[in-house]
């Protein structure tokens, strides 16, 4: 088992009525950036770097990250700096990037470089993930939204030669075209990184990962329509001749441990003032899926996959007016609790959902950073050690363990 | 009443459906973002002069599209093709929004296959001052809310807008909106070298606006003007971005006007 920590490190100084404000009533893309205060923006990212470092030190295997645009939920928006900086203020965890949104670059040989550096800096610890990016990242890039697979699949495709192929040598894509490729710096790792796949469930991009043998990370997704999403991914798996295990597979939840039940309970409320929270005011669907970012065929399935399991309103994206913040942590969707809660819960969650990599989304919203500490601190003794004997019981190999 | 019937074509691997109805002269009648809405009040009084031709562009509607299209320059080299496979010489070309757009960028690459030309509130140039509504950005309803100056005065409304859609009409939307952010994502709505191009289009031309079009600036007709250089503008008040729906009757009979041998100064 894998255990990495996550947070989105939030911005979290506005309100819901500034959110309804916006154009469109947006939290992304279009919240204007007026409700940023750089100075306490300044205090955010260290205090979030911080929190990280200390994440490496209670015993997490890797230290996540994920990068978005023009949106207070996230402050990531160029997450490989603070990929840099953990690469060279930690030592052991790796650095696990879910990930760079691959359609928003237009020289992704630049990424490439970016990528390798980090990976020399922290001595071979780089997680590269990519990403083909919500539709915000398209709209704020101004990246053709109906190019954003063919973008993806390129990048990557390019960006992989980039890291395997002694240069020089030409490139000449459809949406990439290089006369001389040869950048000098190579990363530590060989052939390359590895690379690892966060979504929703797209099922082009499950087959996509299958085929490349890439673990696909669920972000938060309700775990029978995981399971649902595996037997696409499995089925991909096996046309082309393999059986995929517990290490193709990762699943993000947001875990909050607090000392007891109650105060776990009412600081985990904060999860929901920020990306879920605020989502209390719906994000308009174009912002999120512009027109011909999902295949057609793509977006039916996604919709029918979750209309299956009456997901409508979501526990957790449906927010506390809709579905209630009971219902949200009885669902396990939220997982917050007393140490031996929190475990107890995550074997629930495990057994049914039987991840090699578990995904730790910590703190959000108005979860502070004292309550963040506490909770990282619980988990060093309390948490991480049990969870790591269940995954061992429970037969869930990290990808580190078993190759995917 | 004149009669109307669809067709279908082939071009360039792709079957291409067009309205076809009236008698007279052939005018072709490019339709806007929304794609075709079908055979309109518009169509219908002006098939009582011409030869109307309503094609639906490659990826709107029912028309293919060829995989190796994907430009608007393309649309526009694909759209001249059409012409020929439809055996349309000196024809007169009209065109509303994008596809005013695509007649001025048509009549650039081929000035002598077309005999008059009519841009009704047409993107295709950069605004000076204001800036082309991102229809995208508004989303569907923010953007029919930009398009009319009153819809009350929008006879079709309801039939088009106001009613539930079917699945296959659902469909029909979702590509057409698709094909739209393929053509014109980027640069948004304008070429930057249309202006200067312009210049080689000595037919023939009539610029109509609505007076309050909030989608393209009212500044784009005047600019359309200054680069062409036999047109003339006419500003329709109390109408939006879309007078063939809002104002038909205006619209065609500025196009008759126009079209009547000698009503050019």
């Amino acid at each position: 088992m894998f255990l990495m920590r996550f947070t989105e490190r939030a911005y979290v100084d506005y309100s819901e009525e500034d959110v309804r404000q916006s154009f469109r009533s947006a939290v992304r893309l279009t919240f204007p950036n007026a409700h940023f205060n750089p100075s306490l923006g300044a205090d955010l990212y260290n205090t979030y770097l911080d929190e990280y470092e200390y994440a490496e030190a209670v015993g997490f295997d890797g230290l996540m990250l994920n990068e978005h645009h023009n949106t207070p939920t996230c402050m990531g928006a160029a997450m490989n700096l603070e990929a840099a900086i953990l690469a060279r203020t930690t030592k052991r965890a790796k650095i696990v990037l879910l990930g760079n949104p691959l359609p928003i670059f237009d020289n992704p040989l630049r990424l490439a470089e970016e990528l390798a550096e980090i990976d020399m800096i922290s001595r071979g610890r780089l997680v590269s993930g990519f990403v083909r990016g919500t539709g915000i990242e398209s709209w704020a890039t101004n990246t053709n939204p109906v190019y954003n697979r063919e973008r993806f699949e390129e990048a990557h495709d390019l960006i992989i030669k980039t890291w395997t192929t002694p240069g020089p040598w030409r490139w000449e894509g459809k949406h990439y075209q290089f006369r001389v490729v040869n950048p000098f710096e190579r990363p530590l790792q060989q052939p390359h990184p590895p690379i690892w796949i966060p979504g929703i469930g797209s099922p082009e991009t499950l087959v996509w990962c299958a085929q490349h043998h890439y673990p696909y990370i669920y972000l938060e997704t309700d775990p029978q329509v995981t399971l649902d999403l595996t037997a696409i991914y499995t089925e991909a798996a096996r046309q082309v001749g393999y059986e995929p295990g517990p290490q193709n597979f990762g699943y993000l939840v947001r875990v909050h441990v607090q000392d007891t039940d109650e105060k776990a309970y009412e600081v985990g409320k904060g999860f929901l003032i920020g990306n879920a929270g605020v989502g209390r005011v719906p994000l308009p669907g174009d912002f999120m899926a512009p027109p011909g970012y999902n295949s057609r065929e793509g977006a039916r399935r996604i919709v029918d996959q979750y209309r299956r399991y009456a997901l409508r309103p979501d526990p957790l994206y449906g927010g506390v007016d809709s579905a209630g913040w009971e219902k949200v942590v009885d669902s396990n969707r939220v997982i917050v609790g007393n140490p031996d809660t929190v475990v107890r819960k995550l074997r629930e969650v495990l057994s049914v959902v039987r991840p090699g990599i578990l995904g730790v989304w910590t703190n959000d919203g108005t979860i502070g950073h004292e309550d963040t500490m506490r909770c990282l601190s619980l988990m060093e003794h309390d948490v991480l050690p049990a969870v790591r004997e269940m995954g061992t019981e429970l037969g869930l190999p990290g990808p580190f363990e078993h190759a995917p | 009443m004149p009669e109307h019937a669809e067709h279908a074509i082939e071009v360039g691997g792709a079957r291409i459906h067009y309205l076809k109805g009236g008698q007279g002269k052939p005018l072709v009648a490019l339709h806007g973002a929304e794609g075709s809405l079908g055979w309109r009040q518009y169509h219908e009084q002006l098939a009582e002069s011409f030869t109307v031709y309503a094609p639906t562009c490659p990826g709107f509607g029912q028309s293919e599209r060829p995989p190796w299209l994907e430009s608007f320059t393309d649309l526009a080299r694909f759209s001249l093709w059409l012409l020929d496979a439809l055996e349309l010489p000196q024809v007169t070309l009209a065109g509303h929004f994008i596809g005013g757009w695509l007649a001025a960028e048509m009549a650039v690459m081929s000035p002598r296959t077309f005999d008059r030309l009519i841009l009704i509130d047409a993107a295709g140039i950069q605004p000076r001052d204001g800036e082309i509504a991102d229809i995208f950005l508004h989303g569907q309803e923010g953007a029919r809310q930009l398009t009319y100056f009153d819809t009350q005065q929008v006879a079709e409304y309801a039939e088009l807008f106001q009613r539930k859609p079917s699945k296959e009409e659902r469909d029909i939307h979702t590509r057409n909106q698709e094909t739209l952010v393929r053509y014109c994502w980027k640069p948004y709505m304008f070429s930057p070298s249309l202006p200067g191009l312009l210049g080689r289009v000595q037919l023939p031309t009539l610029i109509i606006w609505g007076q309050d079009d909030r989608i393209v600036p009212l500044e784009c007709s005047a600019l359309y003007q200054r680069a062409l250089p036999n047109a003339r503008v006419a500003i329709i008040p109390h109408c939006g971005h879309c007078p063939p729906l809002e104002k038909p009757t205006e619209c065609v009979r500025l196009i008759q006007n126009f079209l009547t041998p000698g009503a050019l100064e």
